[in-house]
């Protein structure tokens, strides 16, 4: 069975209530404010607008008025303005509970709950009008401190949930709250707009694997070490509330299962450097599609990879420092290397083409020479065919001359008379030798039976062509 | 003096009577009305709601939230290149008909929690000794999860249905 249409009314009475007594006991209303007393009537009135609304609860106070008068009010007031005041009011009063509380009273004593209100409407009747008043005092002060506890003030940045029997009834923002109280109306705070963070990955080993928690696979079955923090917001207290048990729970399971499988995808290398950054995007976009299939109302704002976030673990960190070292290791000696060839390779290149350049020229000299040289064979050739014997012997003769021309030896012609010979040999000598080193290369390897008494350093690339030139000219003198 | 003595009684017997017979089901919960023993009435919306005091009913709750069976024992499993691995999982699952659950599972939440642990253990046994270390890791991940997912609700939904869902089936760590 179920109470609501009666929950209802409950609800709704009491707004209802607040805006009759705003409307009866306004401050503006020109009847209160008749006296001009003002240093005395603006204190006042606050005051007794105040009082006359909280004893406007207790029903239907009877017409006498001292009693229940608030004190400190007399003498400050005219007699004949606050009588007039005070029927007024109880006029009012009458009118208004006459008409509207005895629904009020009984729909509050059939729902069992407040219960206070039903010493009120027995209160009219002459014998039991003084109990009557104080039991009916007494429930509306109990009601009154009860109806009290429904207040509660909301933080900015939470929101409250605001449960009727245990039923969602709806959420309110920060400010001043009133709901029903306790056993009708409960209320559960809940931080809204803040973020949120949780640390996953810590650095406890788990038994099994003798790993630690923040330890994960890669794709190719390498392991590295990820801690991070999520960021999240509540975007729907509600569903936080009452959809899933453990939300925060949840969102670091997802939270792990997301980044193993993001991380799953990727190989080690990829992980620890070129796609680390890519690492949180893909972890949020798979958490929140998780966490929205979980329903659990939050929203992921960020995925931050700590200081050390992506790394090799500890064990083999020394192994991998190792391997980076050997990179790098790789890396210059690839430069050296390098530069070493950039050396090298030019100057080899250089005095490659530079050897080649000479042997060309060389091969053209040569060329140059030998036909240099048939020319004149073919000159000589032909004027010997022309006269034979008086070629033959020109060319002995010069042949001659240029044998004896360096021969250290001495004629002396004997026949004449004179027998005073001046021979000035030192000076022949001398002569002979500037002459011989002018011809000398010529005679050296020849045939010529005068041994050199010179001494004969030659340069050994002209030698060479020398000595062919001697050779040649030898064989000329042969034929 | 005497007539007030009597409506405080009356009174006082009224609350506890109320109490005995009103009874409020939370958003987060399922309400079984107990008669006799026998379940008689399952109160899936939450408020205020009656029943006959104590001894002829009685009312007990069950969660109704999604709630979260993680894997407690790191048993290595084989794959089907015979290496041995050890994965984390987590069910995501909620009760959806109380009556079938407490017919056949059993009263709480943890009851559930420890068969639906076997249960899942199993088809996660099986899915993995399907598979290579690399589809673990990497390019079948999801299947297996979805594989599992199903396997695990075959069962569930079998021949005496469990009155549970389940709604995902992940894999946390695998080492």
């Amino acid at each position: 069975m179920n109470l609501n249409p009666v929950l209802q009314t409950l609800t709704t009475l009491p707004g209802r209530l607040r805006q009759r007594a705003r409307g009866m006991f306004n401050l503006n209303d020109p009847r209160w404010g008749r006296d001009d007393d003002k240093a005395s009537s603006d204190e006042s009135k606050p005051e007794s607008g105040r009082d006359e609304g909280s004893s406007a609860k207790p029903p239907a106070p009877p017409p006498p008025p001292p009693p229940s008068r608030p004190q400190g009010q007399g003498p400050n007031q005219g007699p004949p303005d606050l009588d007039e005041l005070w029927r007024d009011f109880n006029r009012k009063l009458g009118g208004l509970f006459g008409a509207v509380k005895k629904p009020g009273q009984r729909v509050r004593g059939s729902g069992g709950l407040g219960g206070g209100g039903n010493g009120g409407p027995g209160g009219f009747q002459p014998d039991m009008k003084s109990a009557g008043i104080g039991a009916g005092l007494i429930a509306s002060v109990a009601l009154l401190i009860w109806l009290g506890t429904g207040f509660f003030i909301v933080q900015e940045g939470q929101q409250a949930v605001i449960t009727q029997f245990g039923k969602y009834k709806s959420t309110v923002g920060a400010g001043f709250n009133w709901r029903l109280p306790y056993p009708v109306q409960r209320h559960e705070m809940v931080v809204v707009t803040q973020i949120r963070s949780v640390d996953v990955g810590r650095d406890t080993v788990i038994k099994a694997t003798g790993l630690r928690e923040s330890a994960m696979l890669t794709e190719d079955e390498n392991i590295v070490e990820i801690k991070f923090a999520v960021q999240y917001r509540l975007n729907d207290a509600r569903a936080y509330l009452f959809e899933s048990k453990d939300p925060a729970g949840a969102v670091v399971q997802a939270a792990e299962t997301a980044v193993r499988e993001v991380v799953g995808k990727m190989k080690m290398d990829s992980a620890l450097a070129e796609e680390r950054d890519q690492i949180g995007p893909r972890v949020r976009a798979l958490m929140q599609n998780i966490l929205d299939r979980y329903k659990v109302g939050v929203e992921v704002v960020g995925i931050n990879l700590q200081q050390s976030g992506v790394r090799p673990p500890e064990q083999v960190q020394a192994s991998f420092d190792d391997v980076l070292k050997a990179g790098q290791e790789r890396e210059r000696a690839k430069n050296e290397a390098q530069a070493y060839a950039n050396d090298v390779i030019p100057r080899a290149v250089g005095s490659a083409s530079r050897l080649k350049e000479e042997s060309e020229a060389y091969k053209a000299r040569m060329v140059a020479q030998s036909q240099g040289d048939a020319q004149r064979f073919r000159s000589v050739l032909s004027e010997y065919q022309k006269a034979p014997q008086v070629t033959r012997d020109r060319m002995y003769i010069d042949t001659m001359q240029q044998v004896y021309s360096n021969v250290t030896k001495v004629m002396v012609e004997s026949r004449q008379g004179s027998n005073l010979l001046y021979l000035p040999l030192d000076k022949i000598m001398q002569q002979s030798a500037g002459s011989a080193a002018a011809g000398e290369p010529a005679l050296l390897p020849g045939g010529v039976a005068t041994p050199p008494a010179l001494p004969s350093a030659p340069a050994t690339s002209a030698a060479d062509t020398r000595a062919r030139d001697a050779s040649r000219t030898r064989d000329r003198d042969t034929r | 003096v005497n007539r007030v003595g009597f409506i405080a009684s009356s009174l006082l017997v009224a609350l506890a009577l109320a109490s005995s017979m009103l009874f409020v089901v939370d958003q987060r919960q399922f309400g079984v009305i107990y008669a006799l023993g026998q379940i008689k009435e399952v109160i899936t919306e939450p408020g205020l709601n009656f029943k006959l005091p104590p001894p002829f009913q009685n009312v007990s709750y069950i969660d109704k939230r999604l709630l979260t069976l993680d894997s407690t024992d790191a048993e290595p499993m084989l794959t089907a290149e015979k290496q041995r691995v050890v994965i984390d999982w987590y069910v995501r699952w909620r009760i959806t008909n109380p009556s079938e659950y407490i017919r056949n599972v059993g009263l709480d939440e943890r009851a559930g929690a420890n068969q639906l642990n076997r249960v899942v253990r199993n088809a996660f046994q099986e899915e993995i000794n399907k598979r290579t270390v690399k589809d673990l890791l990497s390019l079948k991940r999801e299947a297996l999860m979805a594989d599992v997912k199903t396997e695990v609700l075959q069962v569930v939904r079998g021949a005496k249905p469990w009155g549970v869902d389940v709604v995902d089936v992940r894999i946390t760590r695998v080492d």
